[in-house]
């Protein structure tokens, strides 16, 4: 403001323009997001139950009260953190591993590449239902190469997806099927910006390919690592649309119970309570990535 | 300077935001509650007026449709609406799962996107109540509702008031491979459900299973639940609109389906991971011998593209108990125009074709879905569109049908009870634990919801 009253008619006239071009941004970035959230925090004061009639109260901090003592609420937690923990500590195993291997030098390795980002590509419903196939007893590909490969008795037919736990354990996996060329791209970016200079010089020291490995390619990709893990971690932790496929039981996960409580229920002061408190779990995460990369910066 | 800039910038989006988060709070408008910033847009629902339907002023208006229809046969039929009235449709095909989704997001936003949608039985009340479908109690004339079959005008009312234009009939039917059960010596299918459960005895073999079932934890399983609470002589619906859930002979009906599927072992077992499509793919597939579907099985059980069972399969009423002949649930259905639609009245014009003649016969022969006018069973086009010879086996299921509660909370509720009904048949729990946790969890919702 100071500014714009202290320069020049062109220079007035300059930053102006430049207001008016971002305006209409901000105007969408403060309707669609900005409000919402401001919304729900305020909606989380509130009884607001917004099909069945009744009235609208301001109720302090009930709702929160009322959601922490909410046994589904802390199941759908557990549940939560679970299929985070651990999805994402496969796709990193798996993402790394993958990635090492496209690093090298071999004949086909462009094909490779490509053809790794199919199941990232997948819609996650599509995902859902192919997989969910793959569950189904009887026909199902899983209980059929089970039962080629005598890992299951004849006439023994599972139901996979019998419990939330079930349900969980296996939305994992397809999770980790579809998400695990996410990690493997983001860890070889990492990988390939590392100089080769590196490798000489500890090959010189007279290092072989695991401890290459462990000290040279490790610590170099620690911030694609730090920043593949945050972004994979914030994702696992918001699964939803994977879980309606397989089950319609919200206690999988907190971000499908939060849907059911606002867009089923329509108890919506609740549910933007609960939406807040996962929130505050997310902020907890991302708190700590930032002083990881802190200290990561300090180091460098 | 650029801190003093930074500074009055964040300052004033902070200002901004404090604004925009006082207009959040949420307020009551009319007697009902609508979310904070929705007004009552769109046409006036007073000036409404089923005389009015043939206007030619509404000739050029657009409407838009949201209906479950996922091959597009639907949408060819609704060319016709638009040849006959000028007025066009636009049609938005969805799933069924993803129906209800579309709906109460369109409502919660307010938005006039939508004019016309599809309401399934359930869900009269909360539309009711949360002011998301146009109230048709005093549009549509009482000669006119009176057209209509039991079963479908219930399922587009609740409390008394008309929420939408009944669109089609529906309960569920007991389908059977008649070859199937004439290989195991049965020429007649089971008319009660101990005698289900001997022929089934029989006719699991040879990796074929005597039933499949929709017993998914989802709305699915509710309606073979609710089917069969009714025929062991329970009830769902208490004299308050209200859900029963821990009566002696629920328990008992549950305790039957459990019996079927881990005692017996006669169900596919992936019926825990079905729902009614996948059962028909199975029926239609000759990996199960007998099924309860709903009516639109055939032409596709006969069609040889599709069908393993061509000309194998029959269909008629499903099996009762003791002084019970049968029982089923309903699945009927409407449709409802949005309340914050701005082409009410050409929405209205739309309903009114939906629930004529000229939709339901040809709705009857392209989808095999059963019409909700009460006069079409008699009508001549009507049976020579029966090309299967179906019509009088169906028909006589739709006096059976009982309808689940459709009040506000339902969903929940019906959330809650699948949860728990899903475990009693997963050996979680014995039925009797299952349905007493359900009526636990029930009763402390409708309490939570209450305070």
């Amino acid at each position: 403001m100071q500014k714009i009253l202290t320069a020049s008619k062109k220079e007035r006239k300059d930053i102006l323009f430049a207001i008016l071009l971002l305006a209409p941004t901000l105007y969408l970035l403060l309707r669609i997001f900005i409000l919402p959230i401001m919304q729900s925090l305020v909606w989380s004061f509130f009884k607001y139950n917004l099909m069945d009639g009744s009235a609208i109260e301001y109720v302090g901090l009930r709702n929160y009260v009322d959601i922490s003592v909410l046994n589904d609420f802390w199941i759908s937690m557990k549940n939560t953190s679970y299929f985070t923990g651990f999805s994402v500590l496969a796709e990193l195993a798996i993402g790394f591993i993958c990635a090492l291997l496209l690093n090298q030098t071999f004949t086909g390795r462009s094909f490779f590449r490509g053809i790794i980002i199919i199941p990232w590509a997948m819609l996650t419903l599509v995902n859902g239902l192919l997989w969910n196939s793959i569950y189904q007893p009887g026909y199902g590909a899983l209980n059929n190469i089970l039962h080629q490969l005598h890992l299951l008795e004849a006439g023994t037919n599972p139901v996979w997806l019998s419990s939330s736990t079930n349900v969980v354990f296996f939305a994992a996996i397809s999770d980790i099927w579809k998400m695990t060329p996410l990690m493997t791209l983001l860890l070889l970016a990492g990988m390939q910006s590392i100089p080769a200079s590196l490798y000489e010089a500890v090959a010189i020291d007279g290092a072989g390919f695991w401890r290459k490995v462990w000290h040279v390619t490790l610590p170099q990709i620690k911030p694609s690592l730090l920043i593949a893990l945050v972004l994979r971690v914030i994702g696992a932790f918001r699964v939803y649309d994977i879980l309606t496929v397989f089950t319609a039981n919200p206690n999988t996960s907190v971000s499908y119970l939060t849907y059911n409580f606002a867009f089923r229920y329509f108890y919506l002061g609740r549910a933007s309570a609960m939406a807040w408190i996962s929130t505050i779990f997310i902020l907890i995460l991302i708190t700590i990535y930032m002083v990881l990369l802190k200290r990561q910066q300090k180091e460098q | 300077m650029k801190n003093l800039k930074l500074r009055s910038i964040v300052s004033f989006l902070m200002v901004t935001v404090f604004l925009s988060a006082c207009s959040a709070v949420p307020t009551k408008t009319d007697g009902t509650n609508t979310p904070s910033n929705a007004k009552t847009s769109g046409s006036d629902s007073s000036k409404l007026s089923w005389d009015k339907v043939n206007d030619p002023s509404l000739k050029g208006q657009e409407i838009n449709v949201l209906v479950v229809d996922t091959d597009g046969k639907i949408g060819k039929i609704f060319k016709q609406f638009t040849d006959e009235t000028g007025i066009k449709v636009n049609e938005l095909a969805v799933d069924y799962n993803s129906l209800y989704g579309k709906i109460t997001t369109a409502a919660l936003s307010n938005s006039s996107d939508i004019d016309v949608f599809e309401m399934d039985t359930i869900w009269a009340g909360q539309f009711f109540k949360g002011n998301i479908a146009e109230d048709l109690t005093n549009i549509v004339p009482e000669d006119v509702q009176k057209k209509y079959t039991k079963s479908s005008l219930s399922s587009a009312m609740f409390d008394n008031h008309l929420i939408g234009i009944p669109y089609y009939s529906s309960t569920k039917h007991f389908y059977w491979n008649k070859d199937l059960l004439k290989k195991a010596g049965y020429e007649a299918p089971p008319k009660t459900w101990d005698e289900f459960r001997e022929v089934s005895k029989k006719l699991t073999t040879n990796g074929v299973y005597a039933s499949g079932w929709s017993w998914k934890q989802a709305e699915s399983l509710i309606c073979d639940y609710v089917g069969m609470v009714y025929a062991f002589g329970g009830n769902m619906i208490g004299d308050d609109g209200k859900l029963i859930v821990n009566s002696k002979e629920s328990i008992q009906a549950l305790q039957y389906m459990s019996d079927l599927i881990n005692t017996d072992k006669t169900v596919d077992p992936a019926s825990m991971q079905w729902t009614e499509e996948d059962v028909k793919n199975a029926f239609m597939a000759g990996k199960i011998a007998m099924m309860s579907n709903w009516e639109n099985m055939y032409p596709d059980l006969n069609d040889p593209t599709k069908s393993k069972v061509v000309n194998q399969s029959d269909v008629g009423l499903l099996p009762g108990q003791g002084s019970i002949v049968s029982s089923s649930v309903t699945g009927s259905e409407g449709i409802a125009i949005m309340k914050s639609s701005k082409k009410k009245q050409a929405a209205l014009a739309f309903l009114h074709w939906i629930g004529s003649r000229e939709f339901q016969i040809p709705f009857y022969s392209t989808t095999g879905t059963y019409p909700s006018l009460e006069e079409l069973y008699s009508d001549q086009e009507i049976i020579k569109a029966d090309k299967t010879k179906t019509l009088a086996k169906i028909m006589p299921e739709f006096q059976y049908g009982h309808n689940r509660p459709n009040a506000p909370g339902y969903v929940e509720w019906a959330d809650i009870l699948s949860s728990q009904v899903y475990s009693g048949l997963m050996k979680h729990q014995t039925p009797e634990q299952s349905l007493k946790e359900a009526s636990r969890l029930i009763d402390d919702a409708i309490q939570k919801a209450a305070k």
